[in-house]
């Protein structure tokens, strides 16, 4: 079993990637700050419940109906996203500057949160095979 | 690697910002400049837009400018008869820029550009901490 299917190492994966995927849509929103009739977009938060559930982190992965066949990695999956409306200004445009930046800082400090615990799991794993 | 992408995006955004800057100044610069011949039209004001484009190598919205536009408004007129751009009644006309509203736009640009600065700063400390992974 490769490393990255053991569950926590997935679950920390998928939400390193929610938070690359989330950085993105952010970036997308800053850049389009001024322009007219642009409505900001974000990412929808992750399910834990279902992160939890056994393999309800991989979405639609290929069966296997052979001995034979690989498994296929744990696919990327597709977040959803979510248009809150805040105050729309005059060109259309409802990008929101101050509330853009805080959510960037607050992606940053929790995807440093997940980086964090990924080291901290693999420590776990080099405790387990006796070397440090 | 996606937050490449992002730091993709947000130079756009300082790229369209930067754009705009050269427009501002265009516009300060050229806030007196009168026409060369009597009765002539001196510089029109220019009007900075903004595009959103879908990039498809990075599945997003990034920003560019758009045409540069010339405001429509009309000129401020002086009495100045020993000005060599007066027209026949002594009249000469100075281009529309208002000082107040470049440097309001200039302000509103720079407010863009740091945010976009921001997030690149951000993302680049993300880039950190997974490459920090490797170390641990």
């Amino acid at each position: 079993m490769p490393i990255s299917d053991v569950p926590i190492f997935s679950m920390l994966r998928t939400r390193m990637q929610w938070h690359q995927e989330r950085q993105k849509i952010l970036a997308e929103n800053v850049a389009n700050a001024d322009t007219p009739k642009f409505q900001p977009k974000d990412l929808t938060p992750i399910d834990f419940g279902r992160q939890a559930q056994p393999g309800g982190g991989q979405q639609l992965a290929l069966a296997l109906t052979s001995p034979a066949h690989l498994a296929s990695p744990a696919s990327a999956g597709n977040f959803g996203t979510s248009r809150p409306l805040y105050d729309v200004k005059p060109a259309g445009n409802a990008v929101n500057l101050e509330d853009q930046m805080i959510k960037v800082a607050n992606n940053q400090m929790d995807y440093q949160a997940a980086t964090s615990l990924y080291s901290r799991s693999m420590g776990l794993f080099k405790v387990a095979m006796g070397k440090k | 690697m996606d937050f490449l992408k992002s730091m993709q995006i947000a130079a756009s955004g300082l790229r369209a910002q930067t754009g705009r800057m050269q427009v501002i100044a265009e516009n300060v610069a050229n806030a007196d400049s009168t026409a060369q011949r009597p009765g002539g039209d001196p510089y029109r004001r220019k009007i900075p837009t903004f595009r959103s484009e879908v990039d498809r190598a990075l599945e997003a919205n990034t920003v560019t400018m758009g045409k540069v536009r010339q405001d429509p408004t009309d000129f401020r007129t002086k009495y100045e008869p020993g000005h060599p751009a007066a027209d026949q009644s002594g009249y000469v006309k100075y281009p529309n820029v208002n000082s107040v509203i470049e440097m309001n736009d200039m302000r509103e640009a720079q407010r863009s550009y740091e945010a976009n600065v921001n997030v690149i700063s951000a993302t680049r400390r993300m880039i950190q901490r997974t490459i920090d992974l490797l170390r641990a």
